[in-house]
């Protein structure tokens, strides 16, 4: 599997909200980085824990840990011989916030979508003739 | 995340509405009707619309206060009225970042349901590793782009 590592290792360093959320949203964008995090989401694990209920090779999940390290949705400390990884949260709350927003805007417009539909409706039953140009 | 499998997080909303599908497609691409719903801005705001309904034409609103403007713009990707309209959608709700909205209207007796998607694009690192369930939404895109030139 052909992973995009550099790229994604230089956008973590960059200070702009907007490129680290791209390269939050990049790691989400596969589903076995998704179902690592969400066994994170449970507890912090070590790299071999994690790997094992994937069918693929130790290999091959260690690199998307390391998309997910680079993106700083994964954090990794030493504690003896292990390597335990960590979700870092603000990261993903960052998404949360993207999310919430987009959502919000939608919500409101529909809103004001149901209305002029509304709004049309009644226009029409009151007779084409007396508003030509709609109802301002 | 709403929706699992192919792509990350996004955004989706669905919605009866008591309307048929062509009257809503109507919404989201005639100009005058665009401007009625479209602005956030609530009061006395001056909103213009323009669009180039086919794929690859562009669209924006403008919205202007007394005190402000804001611009919206985009590129269809795809049209098909009534059921399906796609479009970037580029603004400062999105930070200026381009991301994707998919409208698909379905008719259900004498109303019509509404499930609008939003997300954003793929970047270039995105795009080499892993195209699954975006590739055909860029490859559409590119259809589109390159119509346009």
């Amino acid at each position: 599997m052909q992973i995009a590592m550099i790229d994604i290792a230089a956008r973590k360093d960059a200070a702009s909200p907007t490129v680290r959320l791209d390269a939050v949203f990049a790691a989400l964008a596969d589903p076995t980085r998704r179902a690592i995090i969400e066994r994170l989401s449970r507890s912090d694990a070590r790299v071999t824990d994690i790997a094992e209920p994937f069918p693929m090779s130790l290999n091959a999940v260690s690199k998307h840990i390391r998309v997910l390290e680079a993106s700083g949705v994964v954090e990794r400390r030493r504690q003896g011989r292990d390597h335990i990884l960590s979700i870092n949260p603000s990261s993903l709350d960052e998404i949360d916030g993207w999310i919430e927003g987009m959502r919000r805007f939608w919500e409101q417009r529909l809103d004001a979508m149901e209305r002029l539909l509304h709004e049309i409706k009644t226009d029409h039953k009151s007779g084409p003739k007396d508003r030509k140009h709609g109802s301002r | 995340m709403d929706r699992d499998d192919a792509t990350g997080p996004i955004v989706q909303l669905r919605r009866r509405l008591s309307a048929g599908a062509e009257q809503i497609f109507d919404l989201w691409t005639k100009p005058d009707l665009m401007v009625r719903w479209l602005s956030p801005f609530p009061g006395a705001v001056d909103c213009k619309a323009s669009c180039d309904l086919r794929p690859g034409g562009a669209f924006s609103l403008v919205m202007t206060s007394a005190d402000s403007s804001r611009e919206v713009s985009g590129t269809y990707v795809q049209i098909d009225r009534p059921r399906k309209l796609v479009f970037t959608w580029i603004g400062p709700l999105t930070n200026h970042v381009t991301t994707l909205v998919t409208v698909e209207l379905i008719p259900i007796g004498d109303q019509t349901e509404i499930v609008l998607t939003h997300e954003r694009l793929p970047t270039p690192a995105m795009h080499e590793g892993h195209t699954k369930g975006w590739g055909h939404i860029l490859d559409h895109l590119a259809d589109a782009v390159s119509n346009d030139t």
